[in-house]
């Protein structure tokens, strides 16, 4: 038994509610992969009050509006009891005539990770020693040591031979290639400089192309969202993504109900269960309503531009019409719509 | 004082007076709730609900800077004309009043009216560059000023009579709430990408058309050291936030700190 007989079934024109009544007589060992998830041997609330309706629930993409509706009612529901507070959970679609695209200027990044901690506050991320999950990661970069004394002034060394091609065995001019856990004092430091990289939203984004269960797709607007009621935790989706952009929830999300930030959209900051991916969506429960991101807004040195790419009048356009612009391994024809510049 | 035998007793009491209150306000920067928006101690925020249970503001706990608006709005006001038209003449565009972080500690105010009102201290026959002989700790920008390599002083910015405003190319005044339109005086080409928002700092509703509130040059840059010591990046240095949990098992990150001196 698994979701493919859901959606037969369904395709049969049996009712969701007829199969759910169904279900509590199907054999257990067929629940065995649903039962495996809830089966925490101190199962926290996220993940044990997920229903068996929301469990056996159709993809996202799939549901009729009624369906979603449904869906969203029962979600609120369930994270209005367990945080607390009410917490609203937006279905917001694309916006027409819209594609999200994103300029970081790393001229001007300090590194002050103002963005990764904003991001962790507006979207619900795990957070804590035991499980921190961060969507945004910003990598110091080197400058590059150069001196006069660490030059190989011999070229060939003479015990090798020449057969070494005359490579010099000192690293003079070594260039680290980027350090997620630097931590001085102050930042900008004078001898480096900073790049932040979250999910690029691809146009090709092979994320998408891996998920067996098509969970994770691109909607109009540009944005690959993931329906994390329907992710299986398969992971492939990480190994794809050339850019490191998502994370995967090992364990219980740790979301303390005061810092849960209720303002939330089904395929953005909803709060996730332990087994499922997730990564950036350019907050897409806010952009959607006409928002700028959490990312955008906070950085301090207003390094970080988002608009409309259809629009030659947006933030993102000027960037791309006026200054120095690249993309981040175009070579694998993934199309990023992350753009870095330099003015 | 350093300049009790240069004035009369009232204004001294009035000096002596402002001083205390800028120590004052030096040390109550870092209030519980009051957190920084780009430039710390020069744009302060009072954490405070707006709405039942939405803060104007969140903040970092670690480093008290502003992570999250909650009304990107909050104690703002029109930006005002502009000289040149530019896309927000469209759109509702707001800016956070200067003058308040400027004035925090009533210095400006006072001063305009206790000594620099044109009589007990007359204000300057011109704007030729002169060594100051008094304020050195009272403005103690003014004895390091790091902008323009020599080539520009006090006068040309602030103004000579209203020591309230700066000044133009005029010789007009300019409000502490629109330095963009003294700025752009010389660093045009800046001023240009920022009306076109992208220099700079925006916040609010990114579709054309929708309100946003702008920050202003002041906002992150010091006027008065703007090449911020040895690094020249425009920024003073900040507290990173702190680095990501290292994943089980690593006790360090040394492995992303070396050069490759042991490697081969
Ligand atoms: S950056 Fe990675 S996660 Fe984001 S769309 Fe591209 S491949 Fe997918
Ligand atoms: S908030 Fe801005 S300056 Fe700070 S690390 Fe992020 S992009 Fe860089």
């Amino acid at each position: 038994m698994s979701k493919q007989e859901t959606k037969v079934k369904d395709a049969n024109g049996a009712t969701r509610r007829d199969f759910l009544r169904k279900a509590g007589t199907y054999t257990a060992a067929s629940l065995s992969g649903a039962a495996m998830l809830l089966s925490d041997p101190k199962p926290a609330k996220a993940t044990a009050n997920v229903s068996w309706a929301e469990h056996f629930q159709k993809n996202y993409r799939l549901m009729t509006d009624e369906e979603k509706e449904e869906a969203i009612e029962r979600l609120e529901k369930r994270y209005s009891e367990e945080f607390g507070k009410k917490v609203k959970v937006g279905s917001e679609p694309a916006i027409e005539g819209v594609l999200f695209g994103y300029a970081l200027n790393i001229q001007k990044c300090i590194g002050c990770r103002r963005c990764v901690k904003a991001c962790v506050a507006e979207n619900n991320q795990s957070r804590g020693e035991k499980q921190q999950i961060e969507w945004i990661r910003v990598l110091r970069m080197e400058k590059g040591k150069f001196s006069a004394e660490d030059r190989d002034v011999h070229g060939y060394p003479e015990d090798y031979g020449i057969q070494v091609g005359g490579n010099a065995y000192k690293p003079a001019g070594v260039v680290l290639e980027g350090q997620h856990y630097y931590e001085p004092d102050q930042v900008p430091e004078k001898d480096a400089f900073y790049l932040p990289m979250q999910c690029m939203q691809c146009e090709k984004p092979p994320c998408v192309k891996v998920c067996p269960v098509r969970t994770t797709y691109r909607d109009p607007d540009g944005i690959v969202v993931i329906d994390y009621n329907w992710c299986i935790g398969c992971r492939m989706c990480i190994g794809a993504c050339p850019y490191w952009a998502r994370r995967f929830n090992w364990g219980e999300p740790d979301l303390p109900a005061e810092e849960m930030n209720p303002d939330t959209h089904y395929l953005g900051n909803r709060p996730r269960m332990k087994g499922v991916v997730e990564k950036c969506t350019f907050c897409v429960q806010r952009t959607r309503k006409g928002r700028w991101t959490g990312c955008v807004e906070v950085c301090p040195v207003g390094a970080r531009k988002l608009g409309n790419l259809l629009d030659p009048e947006s933030d993102v356009r000027k960037v791309l019409a006026s200054k120095k612009v690249f993309r981040l391994r175009a070579d694998l024809n993934t199309y990023p719509k992350f753009f870095y510049f330099m003015d | 004082m350093f300049n009790f035998q240069l004035c009369g007793p009232i204004i001294c009491i009035g000096l002596l007076g402002a001083a205390s209150i800028a120590s004052a306000a030096g040390e109550t920067v870092q209030q519980d709730n009051t957190c920084f928006e780009s430039r710390k101690g020069l744009s302060q925020v009072q954490q405070q609900e707006i709405k039942p249970g939405v803060m104007n503001v969140k903040c970092s706990p670690t480093t008290g800077g502003v992570l999250l608006w909650g009304d990107p709005f909050e104690g703002t006001i029109p930006m005002g004309d502009m000289s040149i038209e530019a896309d927000y003449s469209h759109e509702e565009a707001v800016v956070k009043p200067r003058e308040p972080q400027i004035d925090r500690n009533k210095l400006l105010t006072i001063c305009s009216m206790a000594c620099h009102n044109g009589e007990y201290v007359p204000y300057p026959e011109n704007k030729l560059a002169r060594p100051l002989k008094m304020h050195k700790d009272i403005v103690p920008d003014a004895m390091q000023l790091k902008h323009g390599k020599g080539a520009i002083w006090c006068l040309d910015c602030h103004h000579a009579a209203t020591r309230t405003k700066l000044i133009d190319h005029y010789g007009n005044e300019i409000s502490f709430n629109q330095p963009q339109k003294l700025c752009g005086k010389c660093h045009g080409q800046v001023y240009r990408s920022w009306r076109n928002g992208i220099h700079g700092k925006r916040i609010g509703m990114w579709q054309k058309g929708g309100k946003k509130r702008w920050w202003t040059c002041t906002e992150c840059h010091n006027p008065h050291d703007v090449e911020q010591g040895n690094r020249n990046s425009g920024f003073a240095q900040l507290s990173p936030e702190p680095a990501p949990v290292l994943p089980k098992g690593m006790s360090n990150a040394d492995h992303e700190r070396g050069h490759g001196e042991q490697a081969h």
